[in-house]
């Protein structure tokens, strides 16, 4: 597990530079809506855009203003502070308005090499399909083009059985935490995966295949009051799941930006349209991200966490949505309603991107679980 | 006893604040000051004008419904009563203005009240045909299919426009229900309306990802609170050319067929052209006044553009009363000048206002003209480089409101990428030989907030007068009007050299 926590001690971790010193390509990527298979193919490798540690956002409080999310504010923070230099590209959604401002003010401040925003519609119909598609191919030819990597439909096609393959351990992980007794804790299962989200996948998954076999060998993992379901936001670091689950809250089920469900479903490159795998990455993207800037897909994203809860034996969910975030925080208002209705008790937390306030926090969790019976 | 005597006294002793705020607000107050008996004519007939509407309204409810139905209809809607207060408004923003600008400011309240009672009597009179758009959907798709179309957020403009404090408690609703306090008031008001159930359900929805996060995601509370159909328009990113086009395109054809399916409206091609002929005409009146704000003095300012813009071409693109208002400025404009008479007699400045007007504070627009010589010539509501709808075949007309979606106000400023927020902005200053850049900086207005940093760089670089006015769109809680006017003084002392006004007595 501190294998885990080391890669996460620094935006770009050490096997980014070993991959990096091997010749191949870091793609930083802030938005779920970024196929990872797709920037596996050839040298490239996906990094998921975190800042560890941030202890403040000055510069980036002057372009972006105090009232965008901390998140955003953290990673051009990180940016100005060069932290991010070992990147060879940046690829964007413009998943909300904060996102498509971090991109501008990058743009406008470090100007770099490879830069692009990948057009994802927020609704799916079959325009917008073949829309994303092309959005797809667009970003493809840039890429071959900028870079001199292999973008066809043979390169992509490994590396989403790449992908898949280490999907496939993820999900197998996933899975120990839905017997009543878990073989892993939340946060070492965040940690696990933050730490595979932001480092080449051919060099962390034989981290991650040791550590299942480490931990299918538990008896346990001690006595928790309650299992909890996180929701919400970009959740980064797994402390604040350790703090939640300090309190005897076990996080057993997530879905949140780097969470796993439904994240990490394989992609479904058998029964691909015309085996154009762009087409079939394009589908996958909508079909495993649920995010509230998806305009019609309110109603899957409340089914999603209803039979999860029941699946993963769920006590409460806790909705943790960063300020400012006006897609989290506007839609909890129906969402709270929605679990509740259904017997579902929610605790909705407002927090920063970074941890802080973990009295707070500590409180208030604790407080929900006692306010469950728990 | 005891409390009813203390009552009176206290009504007692606020008579001459009370006599004072009558004679300020007044028509009477307004006949003493007026500088000449044209203008007591002009400002009389807007005057009868607004209340002739309202009463006609009034009238035409007791008598339709009766007065149990009317009673009925005021306690669903009480932000009706509003708009009794429409002259207090029409008393605020023609203060210290004459000729032809007066009867300009005059013009376009009096055709709001006008065009606002015809929009009540459809939601009240007609609810079976009635649509729900959201703000940046034009309405002119359910108008042409023979639906009546209700923009949810106008009254979150219109009402804190007569009274700053009138969207308040549908800010508090909405915070109470779970949104988020950072959410836009804007949307927070529209919410909290619907939160108290006093907005019309009408027969269907149509919203967008337009012009942000906290628009589009509260449509999802909207439709779950109306249980009604909803059609989501998808505005891409990259609108620019015809790829977005032929997209954004499919998207509308989608929202016909959604309506023809969901409503009892059906698309009659002749009248949207009609409409869209309408809307053309307003646009070349509209690009004829612009050609003359460009004159230096200015021969009309401020509501002249950007309440005449805001108000017909969302709410009533094509309708007559909008052409005849749009006809009426160029008029007026054309008359000024010819006898190189400004709007603002003391014209000093030249400014344009980036991101929505202050709807809770119009007035101080007309302020800093009287204080400052400030004339304002232009606003990014209105700014834009739309052309004219082909009214040639459906698809052309499709085209054409797509493009005019798609390059809306906001949604290429905030939704789009920075070069259309800033180049806008650039190009507008150099368009109408402006003086100075004011950003109204809106504190709900992440897309704004976030561009501030690079806007106030490159205005530097320019050497642009740039003043970015802290407040909040519909909530006067957040920043005072005496801390926005004083945000204007300092800019002025400071960064414009001018001296600073006489506090007022």
């Amino acid at each position: 597990m501190k294998v885990f926590q080391d890669l996460l001690e620094t935006p770009l971790n050490d096997l980014v530079e070993q991959a990096v010193a091997d010749g191949r390509i870091p793609i930083g990527y802030s938005c779920s809506f970024v196929p990872e298979a797709f920037l596996m193919a050839d040298r490239l490798f996906p990094v998921r855009l975190h800042a560890p540690g941030v202890a403040g956002t000055e510069i980036a409080d002057i372009y972006l203003s105090n009232f965008i999310c901390t998140y955003t504010r953290s990673l051009l923070e990180f940016a100005v502070d060069d932290r991010f230099d070992l990147l060879g590209g940046w690829v964007f959604v413009p998943s909300c308005v904060h996102m498509q401002r971090l991109y501008d003010n990058l743009e406008y401040l470090k100007k770099p090499a490879f830069s692009h925003i990948l057009d994802v519609p927020r609704k799916v119909t079959a325009a917008t399909l073949a829309w994303q598609t092309e959005e797809l191919r667009i970003l493809a030819d840039k890429l071959a083009s900028h870079f001199g990597v292999d973008m066809s439909h043979d390169s992509l096609n490994a590396a989403i059985v790449q992908w898949n393959r280490f999907a496939a351990v993820i999900s197998s992980i996933g899975e120990l935490r839905k017997p009543p007794e878990p073989l892993i804790t939340g946060t070492e299962f965040h940690r696990l995966l933050m730490a595979a989200l932001v480092s080449p996948k051919d060099l962390i998954l034989p981290k991650i295949l040791d550590f299942k076999q480490e931990i299918e060998k538990r008896n346990g993992i001690g006595k928790f009051r309650a299992r909890l379901m996180v929701t919400g936001s970009h959740l980064h670091d797994p402390e604040l799941i350790r703090v939640m689950e300090s309190q005897g809250g076990l996080v057993a089920a997530d879905l949140f930006c780097t969470g796993s469900i439904p994240g990490f479903m394989p992609v479904d490159i058998e029964t691909a349209t015309d085996g154009d795998p762009i087409r079939t990455l394009a589908e996958h993207a909508f079909k495993k991200t649920l995010c509230p800037r998806m305009m019609e897909d309110f109603d899957r994203r409340v089914k999603t966490i209803i039979d999860t809860v029941r699946e993963y034996r769920i006590d409460g969910v806790v909705i943790e949505i960063i300020k400012f975030c006006d897609l989290w925080g506007v839609d909890s208002m129906p969402m709270v309603a929605a679990l509740r209705n259904e017997g579902i008790p929610v605790l909705k937390l407002e927090r920063e991107y970074a941890l802080g306030g973990e009295g707070q926090l500590r409180t208030r969790v604790q407080a929900f679980i006692e306010s469950m019976g728990k | 006893m005891k409390e009813a005597l203390a009552t009176a006294k206290h009504a007692v002793m606020r008579l001459p604040e009370l006599a004072t705020d009558f004679l300020k607000n007044s028509i009477i107050g307004y006949l003493f000051e007026a500088k000449s008996l044209s203008d007591a004519v002009i400002y009389t007939k807007y005057w009868i004008l607004i209340w002739g509407s309202i009463l006609k309204f009034v009238v035409k409810l007791i008598f339709k419904r009766g007065p149990v139905g009317a009673f009925r209809v005021i306690r669903h809607y009480p932000w009706l009563l509003r708009f009794f207060s429409t002259t207090k408004l029409l008393r605020r923003l023609s203060r210290g203005r004459k000729g032809a600008y007066l009867e300009s400011t005059a013009l376009i309240i009096g055709s709001i009240a006008l065009t606002l009672v015809e929009k009540l009597e459809e939601v009240v009179y007609q609810p079976e045909i009635l649509l729900i758009n959201e703000d940046l959907v034009p309405p002119e798709i359910g108008m042409a299919m023979g639906l009546n179309v209700w923009l949810v957020e106008a009254m979150g403009i219109l009402l804190p426009l007569i009274h700053s404090d009138a969207s308040l408690n549908f800010i508090d609703e909405a915070e109470n229900a779970g949104m988020n306090p950072d959410a836009c008031s804007f949307v927070k008001a529209a919410v909290g309306m619907i939160v108290k159930n006093q907005q019309p359900i009408g027969c269907a929805i149509v919203s967008s990802n337009m012009p942000c996060d906290a628009g589009m995601a509260s449509y999802t509370y909207i439709q779950k609170a109306y249980d009604v159909p909803i059609y989501r328009l998808d505005a891409p990113y990259n609108f620019h050319g015809e790829r977005a086009e032929t997209l954004f395109v499919e998207d509308l054809k989608g929202m016909i067929a959604f309506l023809e399916k969901n409503t009892p409206g059906r698309m009659d091609w002749d009248k949207l052209r009609e409409i869209c002929e309408g809307r053309n005409r307003m646009v070349a009146l509209e690009l004829e006044l612009w050609d003359m704000m460009r004159a230096s003095p200015a021969p009309l300012a401020s509501e002249a553009v950007w309440l005449s813009h805001l108000w017909h071409f969302y709410m009533f693109p094509g309708h007559k009363e909008a052409i005849r208002v749009f006809e009426r400025l160029v008029e007026l404009a054309r008359k000024n000048i010819d006898a190189k008479i400004p709007a603002v007699e003391n014209e000093k400045y030249r400014a344009v206002l980036w991101n929505p007007p202050f709807p809770q504070f119009p007035d101080i627009f007309n302020m800093v003209e009287r204080a400052h010589g400030i004339t304002l010539i232009m606003d990014s509501m209105t700014y834009n480089h739309h052309d004219f709808i082909d009214t040639s075949t459906p698809d052309t007309m499709l085209k054409g409101l797509a493009q005019i979606i798609m390059h809306g106000p906001m949604v290429r400023h905030t939704r789009g990428p920075a070069e259309n927020y800033l180049d806008d902005i650039f190009r507008c200053y150099k368009q109408f030989d402006l003086d100075m850049v004011w950003v109204a900086n809106h504190v709900g207005c992440k897309g704004g907030q976030a561009m501030n940093g690079i806007l106030r760089e490159k205005c530097r670089e320019m050497k642009i007068p740039l003043l970015i006015l802290d407040y909040d769109l519909v909530d006067p809680r957040i920043v005072s009007h005496e801390g926005m006017m004083r945000q204007v003084d300092d800019f002025m002392e400071t960064v414009m050299k001018a001296k600073r006004p006489a506090p007022a007595p």
